[in-house]
C-alpha cells in the first residue's frame, strides 16, 4: 500500500506542502483565492522541534483510534487507499477524534465542504481524487527537496532501514550537500 | 447458534457489526422497546439545532438489512430467564437464545414523577425525546427553556436548544457545571467561558423545586432560593438510571469482570455495565461511546474466537459540539496537579507515582491525543509534563520522539 512518508533531512520548512494542499482542497484551486480566505484550510503541516523541521499530517493509522473513537460515523476507512477519511455531513464536530490522536492530525474548521456552516474535522484525505487518476498527492507533488515522496510502504521502510544501517556503520549521511548547508547557515541565524 | 441482543443501541449496533464483519452467520435478533434503526445520541441533538435526521443514523439507513439481522422492535423486554436462556417481551412471547448480549441502555431520572405527565417537561436521553422536544417547540412556539441539571447531557442539550434560537437557562447544583468531568478551578474556568462565549444563562448551586403548571402544561419553574423563572420547556438532565430490572438487579449497573459476563451466556455492555477501571481497576458505569464499543467488539471477539480482548473502561470525555473551546478531561483529580493557564487555555495535568492519573484541558485539543496515550499506557512523566503543557499545535508527539 502507497504512503506518503517524509524525510525530515531534506525538508528545509519552504510550506510548499502546505499551500499545494491547500489549493488543492479550495474550490478555485487557485493560489490568489486563499489570500485573506478563512475557509481556507491546510492538512499538512510543517512544524520545527529545535533544529529539526518536517512536514506533519495524518499518518493514516490501522488500526486508528480515530474511527474507533468517532460515534457519529463519520470517521471511515475508504477501502481504495485504506485511508482514513472523514465525511463531513456526519460529522459533528465532537472532538472525540482529536481528543486521542497522538499526532494532533485532525483540526475543526468551516470549509467549503461544510454541509451545514459549521466546523466539522479537517484532516488529510490522502488527495485520493488525485491518486485515482493517477497523480501523486498535492503535497508530495509540491515538495521541492523531495523530502515528502509518495511510496509503497513495505519497500520504502526496507530501503530506510538498509539506508539507516548504512549511514550508522560508516557514517555516510543522506542529507544532500546544498541542504546541509542550508540548516548550518539557519542554525547561524537563528 | 441463536445470538440476541436487548438494545439497538450504540453497543449492540457495534457488537451485530463485529460479529458480521468477522464472518458470522449466526441468527442474530435485536429487540428493543424503542422502534428505530441504531442511532447515535452524540448525533440527535444536531436535530434540534436544525440538522437532518439522516444523520443520526450512524451506521447507515439499511443496517438491520445489510447485516440480516431479525427485530423485534417498539415492545419491551419484560424479564430474561437465565437459566433457561429465554428472553420475555411484553409479558407473553418468549425468544430463545444461546448468547444474550445486554444493552438495555438507561433513561432520564425525574425527581418527580409527576412532572412526566406534564406537556413541555422532557428527558433528554433517547432519540424519542429528542423528535418530542422538536415538535414541542415548533406546536408551542417555544421561546424559553431550562436545562435542569448542567452535566454533560445537560449542557449538550443547553447547547442545541441554543443554537435553535431559544433563551436557555441552566440551572445546577454544583459551584460549576460539568461538575463531574472538571475539578474545581478548571470548571470554574469552563463555566466562565460557557458564559462569555454562548448566550447560555447559568444558575449554579441551585435546584429545580417545583414546576409552575397551567392546563397541563409547563409555564415556568421555582428554584429552591423562591426565584422562579417563566420557562414553556423544561429539559431534566440530572442523572440516568440503567434499565437493568429485565435481569432482576436493582443496582446502579450489572457488575461484571473483565470476561464482561453476568452468566455463562449473558454479556453485558453499555450503559448497564460496571466495569473496571483500566488504570484504577475502580468498577462503575462509565457511559460514554469509546467504552460501549470496546465493551462490544470484546463480547463478539469472545464468542466468535473465544479471545477476551477487554483491558477495561475509561472515563474520559470531550464537550466540543457547538463551542469552539474543547473541554476535555480523563481519569481522576488526585495527586500533584501541574497546570498551564492563558486566556484562552486552561490545562492541568495530575500525577501519581510520576504517572498521570486524571487531566482536563479546555480551549483547544493540540496535546488531548498525546497525553491521553501518556495516559492509557501510564508511562512515568515526571517533571518533563511541564515542556508539554504549554506547546502549540502538532509538536508533543515528536519532542517526545525525539527527546530519547
Amino acid at each position: 500500500m502507497k504512503r506518503i512518508f517524509i524525510d525530515y533531512e531534506k525538508c528545509v520548512a519552504c510550506k510548499a506542502c502546505e499551500i499545494a494542499c491547500a489549493i488543492e482542497h479550495h474550490p478555485d484551486k487557485s493560489v490568489l483565492s486563499l489570500v485573506g480566505d478563512k475557509k481556507a484550510h491546510s492538512n499538512v503541516k510543517v512544524i520545527a522541534v529545535e533544529n529539526i523541521n518536517f512536514a506533519s499530517s495524518c499518518r493514516h493509522c490501522d488500526p486508528a483510534y480515530c474511527v474507533d473513537a468517532c460515534p457519529s460515523g463519520a470517521l471511515k476507512r475508504d477501502r481504495f487507499m485504506n485511508a482514513v477519511i472523514v465525511d463531513p455531513y456526519m460529522c459533528k464536530a465532537c472532538a472525540m477524534c482529536a481528543m486521542v490522536c497522538p499526532f494532533d492530525a485532525i483540526t475543526f474548521k468551516k470549509t467549503y465542504n461544510s454541509p451545514f456552516g459549521r466546523d466539522h474535522a479537517v484532516k488529510c484525505d490522502f488527495c485520493i481524487e488525485r491518486i485515482k487518476i493517477g497523480l501523486n498527492p498535492a503535497c508530495v507533488d509540491a515538495c521541492k527537496t523531495k523530502a515528502l515522496v509518495f511510496t509503497d510502504s513495505e519497500s520504502f521502510v526496507k530501503s530506510k532501514e538498509k539506508a539507516d544501517l548504512k549511514s550508522f556503520l560508516v557514517g555516510h549521511s543522506k542529507e544532500p550537500a546544498n541542504v546541509k548547508l542550508f540548516k548550518e547557515l539557519k542554525k547561524e541565524m537563528l | 447458534m441463536k445470538i440476541v441482543t436487548v438494545g439497538c443501541g450504540m453497543a449492540a449496533a457495534e457488537f451485530v457489526e463485529t460479529l458480521r464483519t468477522n464472518g458470522s452467520n449466526d441468527d442474530i435478533v435485536m429487540i428493543s422497546n424503542e422502534p428505530f434503526i441504531p442511532y447515535s445520541p452524540c448525533s440527535m441533538p444536531f436535530y434540534i439545532s436544525g440538522e437532518p435526521i439522516d444523520t443520526v443514523f450512524w451506521k447507515g439507513i439499511n443496517f438491520y438489512k445489510r447485516y440480516n439481522i431479525k427485530t423485534i422492535l417498539g415492545r419491551p423486554v419484560t424479564n430474561i430467564a437465565v437459566e433457561n436462556k429465554c428472553v420475555e417481551i411484553n409479558g407473553s412471547d418468549r425468544i430463545f437464545y444461546d448468547k444474550l448480549f445486554f444493552a438495555s441502555g438507561s433513561r432520564s431520572y425525574f425527581p418527580d414523577d409527576n412532572w412526566l405527565n406534564i406537556a413541555g417537561v422532557f428527558g433528554f436521553k433517547n432519540l424519542q425525546d429528542i423528535l418530542v422536544i422538536d415538535n414541542y417547540i415548533k406546536s408551542e412556539k417555544v421561546k424559553r427553556a431550562v436545562v435542569f441539571g448542567g452535566g454533560f447531557i445537560g449542557i449538550d442539550a443547553a447547547l442545541s436548544l441554543w443554537k435553535r434560537g431559544l433563551n436557555v437557562t441552566v440551572v445546577h447544583r454544583n459551584n460549576r457545571v460539568l461538575s463531574q468531568m472538571t475539578d474545581q478551578e478548571g470548571g470554574i474556568y469552563a463555566t466562565e467561558k460557557l458564559r462569555e462565549k454562548t448566550g447560555i444563562n447559568i444558575i449554579l448551586k441551585s435546584v429545580v423545586k417545583n414546576i409552575i403548571v397551567d392546563s397541563g402544561k409547563l409555564k415556568g419553574v421555582t428554584l429552591d432560593n423562591g426565584d422562579s423563572l417563566a420557562a414553556e420547556l423544561l429539559i431534566v438532565t440530572i442523572g440516568v438510571i440503567p434499565n437493568t430490572e429485565m435481569l432482576g438487579v436493582n443496582t446502579k449497573g450489572i457488575e461484571v469482570d473483565f470476561d464482561l459476563k453476568y452468566h455463562n451466556d449473558v454479556y453485558v455492555a453499555g450503559d448497564v455495565a460496571s466495569t473496571k477501571h483500566m488504570i484504577t481497576q475502580k468498577s462503575g458505569v462509565y457511559a460514554t461511546y469509546p467504552n460501549a464499543r470496546s465493551q462490544a467488539r470484546s463480547i463478539a471477539y469472545d464468542i466468535l474466537f473465544n479471545k477476551n480482548l477487554f483491558r477495561g473502561s475509561l472515563n474520559t470525555n470531550v464537550l466540543k459540539k457547538h463551542i469552539e473551546f474543547p473541554i476535555i478531561s480523563a481519569g481522576y483529580f488526585e495527586g500533584d496537579p501541574y497546570t498551564y493557564c492563558d486566556e484562552e487555555i486552561f490545562r492541568r495535568i495530575y500525577l501519581k507515582d510520576d504517572q498521570i492519573y486524571g487531566y482536563l484541558l479546555v480551549g483547544d485539543t493540540s496535546i488531548s491525543g498525546f497525553i491521553y496515550n501518556l495516559y492509557i499506557s501510564q508511562k512515568k512523566v515526571g517533571n518533563n509534563i511541564m515542556k508539554f503543557l504549554s506547546l502549540k499545535r502538532g509538536k508533543a508527539y515528536y519532542i517526545q520522539a525525539l527527546s530519547v
